[in-house]
């Protein structure tokens, strides 16, 4: 089914950094997304309304798309001529679909950890359901810090086209976060054969055993659709955050935390299966996975 | 008679406002105002300290590759203090730089065509649709370079924006040789448009211009908007103190220096303070952002600042005639791009990749008892980081933000940079304009 309409768009933002701003800014076809949605307002850009004239409008809202934590307290969240709160009730009542552009403003994620009973996201706090909302049947959450622009995109697409969406437990488009980080990382058969990457800066080696990577327990396809249509975090050698889900940011990002001298075992595996068959592979020692794949001449 | 008016901002909706102060329809004094804060630096206390690398990107979602640089810095610093040897290859550094120029040249574009240019086209009476935000033909178009520059960086930090690439002792990254062909090709994209659409000439054209009248004689954006400015008698507004600083390890400055009008003079971040005066950590404050002085005197950071210092003939051309008003802040920051695509292509044409990515330091995180300072040069100015550490946990850290120079606030007898920019003028537009010009962030300015 082919809208005859735009749909609208209101962009709002709370305790943020911009960062799923820049981030949509990086969509490689704003024009042809331009074709389906009109922003009615964003906070960073020109854009034709104000936020009081959207709000002394009586016509409703296709989208509202929050950016950042959230709170009911002013003196963490304020505008200047009315107060934070009583603007996302407002808006979120005219709106048809609320999305969540990022960590933040799902769970609270990083700016959550200066008050972490007064600052949250939409529906959740960190782990815990209600937010700002206990309910609100209208959120989806495009977790990440930040979101992919095409996560954001394709979901607003859906939404658009009339297209069903199914939401996982954290109200996040299974499209997306059934995947792993883990899959389509091209350390992937270090990882099966357990060899670590022994050192920063090489394209070799696992950074799930020393270097805190949590591509196997991160929900998201980062490398399956790469970031900036070019790459990922862990193609260049740097750990996975975890920055979908919503523990992010933990502490000791960049070191593995140990049980018993073993890693915490990836998503949905068994402790069982996952150190049998680790004890087993740990036997073998695979010289061409201990050398360079090659040596670069110049 | 005077009135007082308090205007809010439209760009920087609910985030920052202007309080004006007028007299004899002029404004007398502004007080700027950020009213969120964040708490950034309180969030990294008690976390071990390579999670400033992750932790302190997501101060700025636009500069944010400008904050690892300087927390690597910070920690390498750190590390030194103690006596650690930290070799960075010459690869790691090129790689750095890379990343950084490539995060300027979008932040410079962004700023041009998302905020600059629709004013500037406004002051015409044009209604301009090429430029309309999402939708406008010349808006995409910048919307896409942008993507592309980053497409570049992204291959060597993974993503953008938050990548991480920094490591202690290097860059995490290993390209390939195809991977730096990759990266040219999408710069090569970059500097294609820049010569058609901004400059109107060739970057090597460009960056040969020693006198304003060249600039005059182009055809490109640039071009259009320092006409436009002159033509509407809005070139010799914002003038501030016409003092300069830039603290930050660019490529062709090592040391810090600052500029006292044309003079370029050494300079030494021990006379680096932060000051709480009216903010809300203090009795009376009205605002979450703090101020930075250097010996207790304000001074200007940013594009401006570092093309005075380096003595860029064609920006000192524009300050012979226009001091440091807003039509030479314009014309520094959009100048930058053209060196910085021409120091970007050089790396890309000399990296060795058979010199190494990283030379880790092999002594145990948990054994650092240390105080290190990074800096950096971000899009909009001098970034410095400071870190303390013991046994491997951070126990303090402080960040200056480039804004936190320009857009603090002093007093009405000694203004700050902006404030000073700003007292004077006669239009509520033209205020708007010179705050614009500074490249208003509050998410940096609040941390």
């Amino acid at each position: 089914m082919k809208p005859d309409k735009r749909s609208t768009i209101v962009w709002l933002q709370g305790l943020t950094c911009n960062g799923n701003s820049h981030s949509f800014f990086n969509y490689p076809s704003i024009d042809i997304f331009s074709k389906s949605f009109s922003i009615l307002h964003h906070p960073q850009i020109k854009t034709p309304f104000s936020i009081e004239e959207i709000l002394a409008s009586d016509k409703d809202i296709d989208f509202l798309v929050i950016e950042g934590a959230l709170s009911r307290s002013d003196d963490i969240l304020s505008r200047f001529d009315f107060s934070f709160e009583e603007l996302l009730e407002k808006l979120s009542k005219k709106a048809k679909h609320i999305i969540c552009a990022g960590s933040c403003a799902s769970y609270g994620g990083i700016f959550r950890l200066q008050n972490e009973k007064k600052i949250f996201g939409a529906l959740f706090n960190a782990k815990e359901s209600g937010g700002f909302w206990k309910e609100n049947s209208k959120v989806v959450n495009i977790s990440g810090c930040p979101m992919h622009p095409r996560w954001f995109v394709e979901t607003l697409l859906k939404l658009h086209f009339g297209d069903k969406l199914s939401l996982d437990e954290y109200k996040r488009p299974k499209e997306v976060y059934s995947y792993l980080v883990h899959h389509g990382c091209l350390r992937n058969e270090y990882f099966e054969w357990k060899v670590d990457c022994n050192d920063y800066g090489l394209r070799e080696g696992c950074l799930f055993y020393e270097h805190g990577c949590q591509g196997p327990m991160t929900h998201a396809n980062c490398n399956k659709i790469l970031w900036n249509t070019v790459s990922s975090k862990t193609r260049v050698g740097s750990a996975c955050l975890g920055c979908t889900e919503f523990d992010f940011p933990k502490k000791r990002l960049y070191e593995t935390p140990k049980n018993m001298s073993l890693p915490a075992t990836p998503y949905g595996i068994s402790r069982r299966a996952y150190y049998s068959v680790t004890g087993v592979i740990k036997g073998f020692k695979i010289d061409r996975l201990e050398k360079r794949l090659y040596e670069e001449d110049n | 008679m005077k009135k007082i008016t308090k205007e809010l901002l439209q760009r920087i909706e609910g985030e920052a406002t202007l309080e004006l102060d007028w007299e004899d329809d002029k404004i007398s004094y502004a007080k700027i105002k950020f009213l969120n804060f964040r708490g950034i630096e309180k969030i990294l206390e008690n976390r071990p300290f390579l999670d400033a690398l992750a932790i302190t990107p997501r101060v700025c979602g636009i500069c944010n590759t400008s904050h690892i640089i300087a927390a690597i810095n910070a920690i390498e610093d750190a590390y030194m203090s103690m006596g650690v040897d930290i070799k960075l290859s010459k690869k790691a550094k090129q790689i750095r730089e890379f990343a950084l120029n490539a995060e300027k040249i979008q932040n410079h574009i962004k700023w041009l065509y998302f905020s600059i240019l629709p004013e500037i086209l406004e002051l015409n009476g044009e209604d301009d649709t090429n430029i309309k935000a999402f939708e406008g033909k010349d808006w995409i178009k910048a919307q896409k370079i942008c993507s592309e520059i980053l497409k570049a960086m992204a291959i060597f930090t993974g993503q953008w924006p938050h990548g991480s690439f920094c490591m202690i002792g290097g860059v995490t990254c290993d390209p390939t040789r195809g991977d730096i062909y990759e990266a040219m090709r999408y710069l090569e994209n970059v500097i294609e448009f820049c010569e058609k659409e901004i400059f109107g000439v060739s970057i090597e054209e460009f960056l040969s211009f020693d006198s304003s009248v060249q600039l005059m004689g182009t055809t490109g954006s640039l071009q259009k908007t320092v006409g436009t400015m002159v033509e509407h008698n809005v070139s010799h507004i914002g003038k501030s103190y016409d003092r300069f600083i830039s603290l930050g390890e660019s490529s062709s400055k090592k040391r810090p220096k600052k500029c006292l009008v044309t003079r370029v003079i050494n300079a030494d971040i021990s006379f680096v303070s932060e000051s709480l005066k009216n903010s809300f950590f203090e009795e009376d404050g009205y605002t979450y952002s703090k101020s930075a002085m250097y010996k207790n005197k304000y001074f200007e950071t940013g594009p401006i600042a570092r093309m005075m210092i380096v003595k860029n003939p064609l920006i000192r051309d524009f300050h012979r005639k226009y001091k440091d008003s807003i039509l030479t802040r314009v014309v520094a920051r959009v100048s930058e791009v053209a060196h910085l695509l021409n120091k970007s292509k050089k790396i890309l044409e000399k990296i060795k990749l058979s010199e190494p990515s990283c030379i880790s330091p092999s002594i145990p995180y948990g054994s650092i008892n240390a105080t290190g300072i990074g800096r950096c040069e971000a899009a909009r100015g001098s970034l410095l980081h400071k870190i303390e550490i013991t046994r491997g946990m951070i126990t303090s850290y402080d960040i200056i933000t480039p804004t936190v120079w320009n857009l603090g606030n002093g007093s009405k007898e000694e203004p700050a940079i902006a404030q000073k920019a700003l007292m004077g003028i006669e239009e509520i537009c033209e205020a708007d304009l010179v705050f614009k010009a500074f490249d208003v962030c509050a998410v940096c300015t609040t941390q």
